[in-house]
């Protein structure tokens, strides 16, 4: 989850007459969770389909509804313009098609504002924007460019300054030697040409997704802005502005339109739009006896316009607000409204009868029967390494399940045995008092379309005195009283056992797991300095229901 | 005083009673039992403040292997001087009849003046009566004697001649009775044992303490009219993800948050009818390209949420309670409190009826039942439940509320092209969060690390 940076300070201004601890005791119940908080510094984590929660302004327009000091939507006030356009190009739509823009006309910006602005712009880029992929967000010093603009596309010798830069330099060398060059280039693939935004003067303004160009860089000094947001799809694109917009708005910038034309693109409209909902369904779903007029109240304090007809409800939705799909979204925005802590937990009776599945009851059972025998249970991760479960029980490789990368050395392929991690268990308690007995049950992974996960049941037992005469009986008690059968053992060998002390588990002829002494080698690979003796039997699922 | 005696313990106190003050060898002798017994017998009264031991410690002194020849045969000067007491010698001659030690006791004769040396020739100068260190090497001859009985000066010679003098710093022990052991009465503790006597540890088997809170949960679940259901850790990312409505270019789908399995994927992942709906829904809601083949792609299971989704996209109940728990996985860190296979609970209601205050119902429920009272529930955001929910809870130890579980009803979207058409509210969470709360853990590792001094010994908070 994204975090932002506010004061509280601030968002009192921003907001109206409310407290410190008002806003304090509110931001939870908007859906932000207070991550740290030091004066008048707080930390909050949002949910990244709610990028208007990426400055204080959005916040605090969302605080506005909850305290009831501002209710119903924002209405984008945008004064139509002919003076700012841009033309599209279509040699563009084969690389990043969508263009769309709008000017914020006599703000005032200082560093704080800037900061807030740049925070949202990178939330945007990152949630949205699906790092820069989706779509992307320009923001620039109106009064730096000349229009009309166009929209076309350039070869990778075009020269210009860069966002913080002094010199001019190619594309080729913004796309190898930059930061952001390195990060997004993969975004433009090969092609020879890439996106590029000019100004009325030739000059460049923007390199989309990558880069804008250093003349146009917003300072404290900035009085008017332009912003772009290009893309590979319109409605994703126009999306991203209509938050920019409306965070604009609320920065207290008047905004004015621009015109975009050609290939495939248009005016934005960032208008809002409608959606109806039942009462009956609101209250069904939060278990409440809401009236339509109190639906609409709370409809209201979560920034949204409604009115009633009959039973129904007629939703405004602003653009900004395309985390809003169907009625179940309005649903939760009635909650939030009427206030989580409001709801009270009510207990339906249950006409159902809830049963244990039997597999994890059998496994209940053996786990007794284990303890019963002096055995303590022990729980190893599924994901291991290399080194434990082939390379220190010298075991076969070759049918090795890997997962990609992962931050872990010691997770990096999945166990398809239990006896290693039993294994490497007693060697980190060689300190310990003795003897130690061990047990585990859990799943393994064996290669196979698809992927076959069965679950085994492995015991060790480590002391001076331990030999194979003693972990054949238990096996053979355990899987007497435990599942009620009768094995039998058969000489064999097997790496990880010493060879003349080890032997087949068969149940029926058939071979279900094996027995006997751990190798010295193993012993000494893990470091343990008495003899270990060990089983390991994989139980069917016909074990494990009956 | 009804304390019990072992049989060596009487015997010393007896002993004791008859002679006050003792050291270990003479309780030896007047009690007849071994030096072990005695040692015993001494520090089990020392602890039981019956007997008091007064350690003192002296240096003794012995003769070595120079010392002891010196002894018998006289200190090499002397036999020089022996040896030239009937006129003078030739120096061959000497070196002759005295052999390994001519050289040191030329040397010393030589320095205190006592010989002369002309032409080949030794003659004595002056014979003293007693040579420096003869006096003390008569005192101590074949016995070891306390150094603070021998003349310092007379010693510090031998001592600066190897082998021999040996010191040896004796612990001699003084045991006596202390006031309550002299008013002991044998009798009333005939053949009983010390009951209070330390006693070896014996280790209990048992289950493991995180099992322990995962059993105890799922017998919640059942007690509360829930049914357990089972299924893979290695899952599709169409069960995983797609019919979690998590689009494709999600980065919680990304290599850094999701374990994928190394060139696995799954030729069957669904119906086709599941395969279209699902499809259908992502890309008239996300608009973008659906792609089977990252649907097909094998991943360790993020949660137990796609076991439930399944189950119910099979059996499209129109009631039902159901629960789903086992371990999970996240591509992270390991640290104190991320591991990267943990265990989580997840519990669905399926009902026409089923609202969200059920849910916290339920939830509110649940935590009573494992001893967790002050919560309270916040909004929150998860991609396939709307409204979202999730529980804080008030630890008192960090004075502070953290959260636990998280829950919704799932969304229309995922659960329309999935044929479920009733509510499913649904709710999960991490169990080593509640595990580390029960046994007042802060580091989550200590459930995978086996140390058996901690397994051995872990007792639930209550």
């Amino acid at each position: 989850m994204p975090v932002v940076e506010l004061s509280y300070s601030r968002l009192q201004k921003l907001i109206g007459k409310v407290s410190k601890k008002q806003i304090s005791d509110s931001l939870p119940f908007l859906g932000l969770d207070i991550e740290s908080e030091d004066k008048d510094l707080v930390r909050i984590e949002y949910s990244p389909n709610r990028p208007d929660y990426s400055t204080d302004f959005g916040i605090a327009l969302g605080l506005q509804g909850l305290l009831g000091e501002k209710i119903g939507t924002v209405k984008l006030k945008i004064k139509k313009s002919s003076k700012y356009e841009i033309s599209v190009k279509s040699n563009v739509s084969k690389i990043r098609p969508f263009v769309t823009g709008i000017v914020a006309k006599n703000g005032k910006i200082d560093d704080k504002t800037i900061k807030q602005l740049m925070t949202m712009q990178e939330d945007l880029h990152f949630g949205i924007g699906r790092k820069r992929k989706k779509s992307s967000i320009g923001i620039h010093d109106l009064d730096k460019i000349s229009f009309p603009l166009v929209y076309t596309t350039t070869n990778r010798n075009h020269k210009f300054i860069p966002l913080n830069s002094e010199k001019e330099i190619t594309i080729s060398e913004i796309l190898t030697n930059t930061d952001v060059g390195k990060d997004y280039g993969s975004i433009l693939g090969q092609s020879s040409q890439v996106p590029l935004i000019l100004d009325d003067n030739k000059n460049t303004v923007s390199f989309p997704p990558i880069i804008n160009a250093a003349v146009t860089t917003v300072t404290p000094k900035t009085k008017n802005l332009f912003v772009e947001v290009t893309g590979i799809n319109k409605e994703d694109a126009e999306d991203m502005l209509s938050v920019v917009a409306t965070i604009l708005q609320s920065a207290g910038f008047s905004l004015e339109s621009v015109k975009i034309s050609g290939a495939k693109n248009s005016t934005p409209k960032l208008d809002s739009r409608k959606l109806i909902v039942s009462s009956s369904m609101i209250n069904k779903t939060l278990g409440l006896n809401l009236t339509p007029s109190k639906i609409i109240s709370c409809l209201k304090k979560s920034r949204l316009d409604a009115s009633s007809k009959g039973k129904n409800i007629i939703c405004i939705i602003p653009a900004y607000r395309f985390d809003i799909f169907g009625p179940m979204d309005l649903v939760e925005e009635v909650a939030l409204g009427y206030g989580i802590q409001n709801l009270e937990p009510t207990l339906s009776p249950s006409q159902t009868i809830g049963i244990t599945n039997p597999i994890s009851l059998k496994l209940k059972s053996l786990d007794k029967t284990m303890i019963g025998l002096g055995y303590l249970e022990a729980l190893n991760s599924s994901l291991t390494s290399k080194r434990v479960l082939y390379e220190m029980t010298n075991r076969d490789s070759k049918k090795i399940l890997s997962v990609l990368d992962s931050k872990s050395q010691e997770h990096t392929i999945l166990r398809d045995s239990i006896l290693p991690g039993l294994l490497e268990n007693l060697s980190r308690n060689i300190h310990e008092s003795y003897p130690q007995k061990m047990f585990e049950t859990g799943t393994i992974f064996l290669t196979g379309d698809p992927i076959a996960e069965k679950i085994n049941f492995a015991g060790i037992s480590a002391h001076k005195n331990s030999n194979f005469t003693e972990i054949k009986s238990v096996v053979q008690s355990a899987l007497n009283i435990g599942f009620g059968i009768q094995i039998e053992t058969k000489t064999s060998t097997n790496p990880t056992f010493e060879n003349g002390h080890c032997a087949s588990i068969l149940l029926n002829n058939t071979q279900i797991g094996i027995i006997g002494k751990i190798d010295s080698k193993i012993i000494e690979n893990y470091k343990i300095r008495v003899p270990v003796v060990g089983f390991e039997i994989s139980l069917s699922e016909s074990l494990l229901k009956n | 005083m009804s304390q019990v005696f072992h049989e060596i313990e009487k015997k010393i106190i007896t002993s004791l009673r008859e002679n006050p003050k003792q050291t270990p060898n003479s309780l030896e002798k007047s009690t007849q039992l071994l030096p072990d017994q005695i040692r015993r017998g001494i520090e089990w009264l020392r602890l039981k403040e019956l007997a008091i031991v007064n350690e003192s410690k002296s240096t003794v002194v012995s003769l070595g292997k120079n010392g002891i020849e010196s002894f018998e045969k006289g200190l090499p000067e002397r036999r020089l001087l022996d040896l030239l007491k009937n006129g003078p010698k030739k120096l061959s001659d000497l070196q002759k009849e005295l052999g390994s030690i001519f050289g040191p006791s030329m040397g010393l004769a030589r320095k205190n003046n006592w010989i002369d040396t002309s032409n080949d020739q030794i003659s004595i100068k002056t014979s003293p009566q007693e040579l420096p260190g003869e006096k003390t090497l008569k005192l101590i001859g074949n016995e070891k004697i306390p150094k603070e009985k021998i003349d310092i000066n007379d010693l510090s010679g031998l001592l600066k001649r190897p082998d021999f003098i040996i010191e040896d710093v004796l612990k001699t022990q003084e045991i006596s009775l202390s006031t309550s052991a002299k008013s002991i009465n044998f009798s009333d503790s005939a053949d009983g044992i010390d009951v209070e006597a330390n006693v070896p540890e014996v280790f209990v088997a048992r289950t493991h303490p995180l099992k322990d809170t995962i059993d105890e949960i799922r017998e919640i679940f059942v007690t509360l009219g829930f049914s357990e259901i089972l299924g893979n850790m290695t899952q599709s990312s169409f069960w995983n993800f797609d019919a979690l409505f998590t689009p494709q270019d999600h980065p919680a789908r990304e290599l850094q948050d999701t374990f994928y399995l190394d060139k696995i994927n799954a030729k069957k992942i669904g119906t086709p009818e599941q395969i279209r709906k699902v499809s259908d829904s992502h890309k008239k809601n996300w608009r973008y390209q659906w792609d089977i083949n990252e649907a097909r792609k094998m991943v360790l299971r993020t949660h137990t949420t796609c076991v439930t989704i399944k189950h119910l996209a099979e059996n499209k109940p129109d009631e039902a309670r159901i629960f789903s728990l086992g371990r999970v996985f996240r591509n992270e860190k390991v640290s104190y409190k991320h591991l990267v296979e943990f265990n989580q609970i997840e519990g669905v209601v399926v009902g026409k009826d089923a609202s969200l205050r059920n849910l916290m119902g339920i939830q509110r429920e649940f935590y009573k039942r494992i001893g967790i009272t002050k919560i309270k529930f916040w909004p929150t955001f998860f991609p396939y439940t709307e409204p979202s929910l999730q529980t804080m809870v008030y630890n008192e130890k960090l004075g502070k509320w953290i959260e636990l579980f998280g829950m919704g009803i799932f969304r229309p979207e995922v659960t329309k092209p999935l044929g479920i058409n009733k509510p499913v509210l649904a709710w999960g969470g991490g169990i080593e969060r509640i595990a580390m709360l029960k046994y007042d853990l802060d580091d989550v590792r200590e459930f995978y690390s086996n140390n058996l001094r901690w397994l051995r010994s872990a007792t639930k908070c209550q």
